[in-house]
């Protein structure tokens, strides 16, 4: 998690947040499934999965948003996204390695918000991209 | 499908849930999506980042009328209706696969543990196209989230399935 409050004054264009990197596993899709309550066979059941035509149980998509919305809370501050929006690419495999990438691509003023604008992106190791997204923030300022 | 058919179910409502935002589920919602932060378990926490109260991660609203949608807490004439089951039942009797392609959240004020939500579910699209020799149809689902006390909007979720055959 986040060490320290993103100031607006901070800011700037071309920012990059740390890096969110996690090797997706059978488990976590388990763990998802009952915290969100999809219980889509497709998610963690294997031999469901496997008769279905797919090589093995796959991600949910909005895993990999909530594991983006976790790298998007680390940089911006919990409860400060004004708004999250994602194309989902691909599917996500266990044993991939999940990687966040977000880059601010802007900072505005709107009545009395601060707002951040960010490009939003999950990817695996060889680069190929799961969900591609946009993000805003309102953070605090130091004025 | 004929396009006049789906165009048809555009401004349909998908049904009313009211649900009420427990600490409990947040934790868990939290845990699943790799996020350690304290302000997700700890009141106190949450008090020193300057929030009110314990907030949901963002994508949270997503699945929170699969809990605490109590029914004591339903409102008994809101309207009802599945259009995006009536949709894509037939098609899905064809074959193909269902997708979510897009997810988009709009938020007012964060959502807070103990929040009682009221959403309202309508479909705020509906079309069809082919590419690459697939026919693809697109339901957009927009859910308006306001407070049922103080009635303030809390977050809009839009979310895009799309059936590909």
């Amino acid at each position: 998690m986040a060490d320290a409050t993103l100031y607006f004054e901070d800011v700037t264009e071309g920012d990059e947040a740390p890096e969110l990197a996690h090797v997706l596993t059978r488990t976590d899709l388990v763990t998802y499934a009952g915290a969100s309550g999809d219980y889509n066979p497709m998610h963690h059941d294997e031999v469901k999965a496997m008769a279905a035509g797919q090589p093995s149980v796959f991600g949910h998509g909005m895993f990999s948003m909530g594991l983006l919305g976790t790298a998007i809370t680390d940089y911006v501050g919990a409860g400060n996204v004004t708004r999250f929006t994602v194309r989902f690419a691909r599917q996500t495999w266990p044993d991939e390695e999940l990687r966040s990438k977000i880059v601010v691509t802007g900072k505005r003023k709107e009545g009395d918000a601060h707002l951040v604008d960010l490009d939003v992106r999950l990817h695996n190791a060889a680069g190929e991209e799961k969900v591609v997204g946009e993000a805003t923030a309102a953070v605090p300022s130091r004025a | 499908m004929a396009d006049d058919s789906l165009s048809a179910i555009i401004g349909r409502p998908t049904g009313t849930t009211v649900v009420t935002v427990e600490r409990g589920q947040l934790v868990l919602f939290a845990t699943a999506v790799r996020d350690d932060n304290p302000v997700y378990r700890d009141p106190r926490a949450a008090e020193a980042a300057g929030l009110p109260g314990i907030p949901a991660p963002p994508t949270y609203p997503f699945v929170m009328g699969n809990f605490g949608a109590y029914p004591e807490l339903q409102i008994e004439d809101a309207p009802t209706g599945n259009p995006m089951a009536e949709v894509l039942g037939p098609l899905m009797a064809k074959g193909g696969i269902i997708l979510h392609g897009e997810q988009e959240f709009t938020y007012h004020r964060p959502v807070f543990a103990g929040d009682v939500l009221v959403g309202v579910g309508t479909v705020a699209d509906a079309y069809q196209k082919e590419s690459k020799g697939k026919t693809m149809t697109f339901v957009v689902v927009e859910t308006a989230w306001s407070d049922r006390d103080s009635g303030e909007a809390v977050c809009t979720s839009r979310m895009n399935i799309i059936h590909r055959l």
